[in-house]
Order: structure tokens, then C-alpha cells, then sequence
């Protein structure tokens, strides 16, 4: 796919045990959390699993339709304010994409009530929700992390690197396991934040996720610039903080409001 | 968390599906990746290109065109045997076709799987001498023969080997020229449809002769049944249902379902028009004979892939692909559960096997599926990741929404069509449009 970028690598005779070790640290730089989220909250539980799956299968959705849009009007060196509308109509269609998975949830929440209550178990609880929020999130930070950074990690398995012209400080791996990691985060948990928000009809929870998202989105814009990258990737990063603790911190206060589910919320969150 | 909270138990069955079919997709990609040299086409003569030997030189017409050509001479083959198979089995030849399947699986476990680990022995240059690699392949190789047919194995060891035969059989299919195995997954996915579907349809009067009989359907078929709990398939389910790809129509007319699996468990309770058939000793009894049980149902498999003279791919008449869902709602809940939404209906069925012990659906899944999949996304793998990504979502999606519509018709289906069709849609979506954008976007570092 790359191919024609990968001209220049420096290439070395032989098969290079470095590359191949860097490799895997750019995947577990992006994956790590994602790793681990999937096998302490995700993995048990085989709706979860199931909802990951609908939730990553409609943002690569959501993106077939962006890329078919902006396809004809791909930017170059020459043009590229046209990046603005194009990010502006991305971000505005996964929040449309948000909303609509907002009233999808519902109605699962209510079938798997009405589910419960038939095979006589609980009905869902609080962590369940969060659960299920998390799960919808995660696909979409999952699918992310997979269509911009995993499917363009496989080169840096092999010898040589890559470095984009304008950004000398870290090659192009490094950067795409880092902006992954960030919005892996930023979707995550910002889809638990804006789920919070409908459910109490809390309108600055409802507003924080695409704020977020827009923030961390023209953050990237930055990265144009000759050198920007540092801090670009940085604002990013500090948009994953933030969310994270964002998030963190309402479900403590939740949990604090509401003590039996605070033993189970450290788990959720950590 | 909570105990015997119900996001546990919904959904474990297509979970139980989906990830055996996620393993094998994956070790073929990981295959096609570690042994084929990027991007070269090294086409291997196989039965699935007797007509017409494409060359990466033609032209789009002569490609397309043979391609055509080739397909239609593959389906025609698989269309023959499959007749082959049912004429046997209508004629009862029992042995003969448990001798041929035996072969046949010992066949691909042994010559198959030796040409590939002799590959990566190559390609990894791992040091083993020629003797010790023999004895482990013959040893592979009889193991496998035995869990898939013969003995009763751990099923963990009997669905691995099925597994092992689909990543065989789909490396070798991803051997085929580019355009060849394009057009034949959609010509399998179209003969899938007409062999499940139509009543004439050869996998169609397999199942239904199977059922009449109440003996085995004679195809490599994996079934889900999940190995840690102690639920076996409810012998007295009334109902089974069956998503069947290429192979078996297990339920005519939904009125018909009812005695059909009961053979499956060697002591069945009482026929089913009990509908309050669901007391807890029934659940007992049937998990004592889950042993004696499973074998009978995972003894089903069949392959038609014939051996072949060195160097030539296997051509694999697809063992009959079917996706079988076992015993998934019982009548007796029918009444409770005719308001209900389709989705719920699957997610309750799905829920079945939880400790209410109401059902335990089997969903069963022809190996061909396995391996039409992951021929399509091994064949993704030579152009880019990203395109194995993007056909693995889709051909799962697809999948799941064969599991749906398999709960709403109950009826066998066939599992290839959807998940095919929207697999090379987003092959082709994701080569010419996600692919050119996403790498503009991410060499100059703009992501959203």
C-alpha cells in the first residue's frame, strides 16, 4: 500500500532483529490499553464481545463514507485547508454516529431487561451500563487504532523506518502508535462520559464528548506545521488525559452518591 | 461482575462461532503472510483452474472471462460430487464414505499440512531432521483423523483439528491466481444459495435425507458446543435450526423440525410434544450423556479434498459448509416469545444455554465456511492489511446477521452469500477509497 513511500527506507542486508522489536512496541504503544481493557472488562462477557463488533463494524461504516466523499478531494501539499472541512465532516458524522448508537442503546438496555427478567436473572445494573457504554467506545477507539495506525504498522516490522518531511523528531510509526493510543482513549471514554450524560440529562457530559473529539481532531491539524508534530502529538495526548480523568472522576462521585456499586467501579475504571 | 449477570451468558453461542472462524482467518493470514512473497501471484495448477491458466499479463476480458470459465468448471465439480455423495448416501454406503473421509482428512493433515510445515521449516530455517519430522506429521496427522471421525476426543481437541483442516485447505486455495479465486467465492456463494435453498438443491436433499434417516449428515461440519459447560444439547429441544451453507437443509418446514435431533442423544427423553419438557433432571440427563453424544454430532465431517501430485494446490470440492443451530428455542417458550423482537428472539435463544438450562443452541458451521472466509481474507492479506481488516468486519457482520436471520427463519441457511458478498464489497471499498485517503491522512498526520 505504502510501497511507493517506502522508497527511500534505508535498507539493511539482512533481516533486522531491531526493526522487527520496534514493530512490536509501536503495536503494544497503541494496543496496550486496548489489550488490557479487552481482557479484564471485554472478554467474560459475550454481548460485550458483541457489541465491540457492531460498534467497530460501524465506524469502518462510517469511514468507507467519509473516504467516498472526501476520495475525489484529497488534499495536497498545495491545498491543505481543505483538511479543515474534511476533519469538520468526519468528527460531525461520529457524533451523528454517537447519537445514533445512544438510541440503539436504549433500546437493547430495554430487550435485555426484558430478557433478565424472563430467565429470571438481575435486570442491569449500573455497572452493566457502564459496561456496555465502554464496550461501545472502545469500538470505536479500537477501530481507530486499527485503520490508522495497526494496517500501517505492518512495514516497520521489516528493515528500515519512515519519516515524514516536517517531522524529524519521531518517525511515522512512533507518531501513528501515538495519535492511536490517544484517540483510542478519547473514544473509550468519552463514549462512557456522553452515555452518563444522556442517561442523567446532564448537558455538559452530552457536549464534553464531541468537544473532545473536536479538540483532539483539529489538535492534529498542528502537526502540518514544519515541526509541529511534538506538539501536536502532545494535545493529543493531553486530550487522552483529560478525557480519561474526566470520566474518572464522574463515575467516583457517582459511585461515592451510590455505594454499592463503588467496590465495582474501581474495576471498571482504573 | 454482578453474578449471573446477563451480559455473561447472551450472545456466548455466536461468540462460540465467531471466534473459531477469527482463529482460522487468522493463522492463514499469518500464513499468507510469513510464506507468500509479497505481492506475487504464484499460481499452482489445481482443479480450480482446468479451463483457463491466468497470467498477470492478460488481458481485463481474458481474465475475467477465464475466470468465469474456471469457476463454472469448479462449481460444476463440487456440484457432481456433492450429487456423488448423496448418491452414496442414499445407497447407504456407510463405510465406504467413513473410509473416504477418513482418507481424505488424513490426506490434508498429512500432505497438506507437511507441505506447509516443510514451507515454514524453510522459510524460519528451523534445523529438524527428516525422520523426526515424519513421525510427528504421521502422529499429527492420525490424531487428527481420529478426533475428527473416530473417537471420542476432547472436543477442544476435535474442533482444533477441525480448524487446522479450514487454515490447510483455505492456504492452499489462497494459491489460486488473483482473479480466479475472486469469482469463484462468488460462484460458491451463488451455488451455495441454490444447493441449500432449492429443494432439489444437492446439499438440500442431503440434510433432508439425513434427517429421514436420522443418521449423521455426512460433512465436515464444526460445531460450537462449548466444552466447559456441562449443558449438552438439549436432546429434547423440539426445534432445530440450521444456517447451512453449502451443504444441508436441516429443517424443511419448521413444522417438520421437531423429531429430527432427537437422535442425538442416544437416550432420548420423550418425544417433544411434552412442551414442558425443561425439568432439571432432563438437563441431568443429558449432560451425562454429553460424552457418548458428542461424538456422534462432530462425527459428521466430510471433506471431498482429494490428494494431489506434488506441487499442485489441493482442489477441494467444499466439504458441505453449514451452519447448523441445534436445538435453539424450544416450542415451549414459543408462546411466551411471539411478541418479541427478532433480535431479542436471537438473543434469547442465544441466552439458552445459561444456567437456566432452558436450551442449549449448537450452532453448527460448515468447515467450507471456514474456509471460503478465510480464502477471501487470506487473498485481502496479499494486498494490504488493511484490507484484512476491513473484509474480516465484514465478513463477521455478515455472519452474525446469518445467525439472525437463522433464529427468524429456522430453517438451514446458507453462511456464505451475505458474508461473501459484503466481504468483496468492502475488499473493493477499502482498496480504491479508505486506502488512498487514510494514507494521505496519515502521512501528513491528521486523524480524527
Amino acid at each position: 500500500m505504502l510501497d511507493t513511500k517506502w522508497e527511500t527506507f534505508e535498507r539493511s542486508s539482512q533481516r533486522d532483529e531491531m526493526t522487527f522489536v520496534g514493530g512490536l512496541g509501536y503495536t503494544l504503544i497503541a494496543l496496550g490499553p486496548a489489550i488490557a481493557l479487552f481482557f479484564t472488562v471485554i472478554i467474560g462477557k459475550p454481548f460485550l464481545i458483541l457489541t465491540l463488533i457492531v460498534s467497530i463494524f460501524s465506524w469502518l461504516i462510517s469511514l468507507v463514507l467519509i473516504a467516498g466523499v472526501w476520495r475525489a478531494f484529497l488534499p495536497s501539499e498545495s491545498n491543505v485547508w481543505v483538511y479543515i472541512p474534511l476533519l469538520l465532516s468526519a468528527v460531525c458524522c461520529q457524533e451523528a454516529a454517537r447519537r445514533a448508537f445512544w438510541h440503539l442503546y436504549l433500546k437493547v438496555e430495554d430487550i435485555l431487561n426484558k430478557i433478565a427478567v424472563r430467565l429470571s436473572k438481575p435486570r442491569l445494573h449500573t455497572v452493566d451500563k457502564l459496561e456496555i457504554a465502554l464496550a461501545f467506545g472502545f469500538g470505536h477507539g479500537l477501530a481507530h487504532v486499527i485503520f490508522f495506525c495497526l494496517a500501517l504498522l505492518t512495514p516497520s516490522f521489516g528493515p528500515g523506518t519512515f519519516y515524514v518531511p516536517g517531522c524529524t523528531q519521531m518517525s511515522f510509526f512512533l507518531m501513528a502508535a501515538l495519535t492511536g493510543l490517544s484517540f483510542l482513549i478519547i473514544h473509550t471514554f468519552s463514549m462512557v462520559i456522553a452515555f452518563d450524560g444522556h442517561a442523567d440529562g446532564n448537558k455538559s457530559q452530552q457536549i464534553f464528548a464531541p468537544g473532545m473529539h473536536f479538540l483532539a481532531t483539529f489538535a492534529t491539524l498542528v502537526n502540518l506545521a514544519e515541526g509541529g508534530c511534538v506538539y501536536g502529538v502532545s494535545a493529543t495526548l493531553s486530550c487522552a488525559v483529560i478525557t480519561s480523568a474526566v470520566c474518572w472522576k464522574i463515575q467516583w462521585d457517582k459511585a461515592g452518591a451510590d455505594p454499592f456499586t463503588s467496590s465495582n467501579l474501581n474495576r471498571t475504571h482504573h | 461482575m454482578t453474578e449471573g449477570s446477563i451480559l455473561e451468558s447472551l450472545g456466548s453461542e455466536i461468540v462460540g462461532i465467531v471466534t473459531p472462524v477469527s482463529i482460522c482467518m487468522l493463522l492463514v493470514v499469518l500464513l499468507v503472510q510469513s510464506l507468500t512473497p509479497h505481492g506475487s501471484d504464484a499460481p499452482v495448477a489445481s482443479i480450480a483452474m482446468l479451463v483457463y491458466d491466468e497470467q498477470p499479463t492478460d488481458s481485463f476480458t481474458e481474465k475475467l472471462g477465464g475466470a468465469m470459465l474456471n469457476a463454472l468448471v469448479f462449481v460444476i465439480i463440487v456440484a457432481l460430487v456433492t450429487f456423488l455423495l448423496v448418491v452414496l448416501f442414499y445407497f447407504r454406503c456407510t463405510k465406504f464414505l467413513r473410509a473416504y473421509m477418513g482418507f481424505s482428512a488424513f490426506m490434508v493433515l498429512a500432505y497438506m499440512g507437511g507441505g506447509v510445515v516443510v514451507l515454514l521449516i524453510q522459510n524460519f530455517s528451523i534445523p529438524i531432521d527428516a525422520i523426526t519430522f515424519l513421525v510427528m506429521l504421521y502422529n499429527f496427522a492420525t490424531v487428527g483423523v481420529l478426533a475428527v471421525f473416530f473417537s471420542k476426543m476432547p472436543i477442544f481437541v476435535t474442533q482444533g483439528y477441525l480448524v487446522i483442516i479450514g487454515v490447510l485447505v483455505a492456504f492452499w486455495f489462497t494459491m489460486l491466481p488473483e482473479w480466479t479465486t475472486w469469482v469463484l467465492l462468488m460462484a460458491m456463494a451463488l451455488y451455495d444459495v441454490v444447493a441449500v435453498l432449492l429443494p432439489g438443491g444437492p446439499l438440500n436433499m442431503l440434510v433432508e435425507l439425513a434427517i429421514a434417516r436420522d443418521e449423521d449428515i455426512p460433512a465436515l461440519i464444526y460445531e460450537a458446543r462449548p466444552s466447559a459447560r456441562n449443558i449438552a444439547p438439549m436432546p429434547n429441544s423440539p426445534h432445530s435450526v440450521s444456517i447451512n451453507s453449502s451443504a444441508t437443509d436441516l429443517a424443511g418446514q419448521a413444522t417438520q423440525i421437531p423429531p429430527r435431533w432427537r437422535r442425538r442423544v442416544v437416550t432420548a427423553p420423550p418425544p417433544s410434544n411434552a412442551s414442558i419438557q425443561l425439568p432439571a433432571n432432563a438437563v441431568n440427563e443429558s449432560a451425562i450423556n454429553q460424552e457418548t453424544v458428542r461424538p456422534v454430532g462432530i462425527s459428521a465431517l466430510r471433506t471431498e479434498s482429494q490428494p494431489q501430485p506434488p506441487g499442485q494446490a489441493q482442489a477441494l470440492v467444499p466439504p458441505h459448509s453449514t451452519v447448523v443451530m441445534d436445538g435453539v428455542e424450544g416450542n415451549s417458550r414459543a408462546g411466551g416469545r411471539s411478541e418479541i423482537v427478532n433480535i431479542e428472539a436471537l438473543l434469547d435463544d442465544v441466552a439458552g444455554n445459561g444456567e437456566s438450562g432452558v436450551l442449549s443452541g449448537a450452532i453448527k458451521l460448515g468447515l467450507g465456511d471456514f474456509i471460503f472466509y478465510s480464502v477471501l481474507v487470506g487473498r485481502a492479506a496479499m494486498y494490504d492489511m488493511m484490507t484484512v481488516y476491513a473484509c474480516y468486519l465484514a465478513i463477521v457482520a455478515g455472519l452474525g446477521s446469518t445467525l439472525v436471520l437463522l433464529t427468524v427463519w429456522r430453517r438451514a441457511l446458507p453462511a456464505l452469500p451475505i458474508s461473501i458478498t459484503l466481504g468483496v464489497i468492502f475488499y473493493l471499498l477499502t482498496r480504491f477509497l479508505v486506502d488512498p485517503f487514510i494514507v494521505n491522512l496519515s502521512t501528513h498526520y491528521v486523524y480524527f
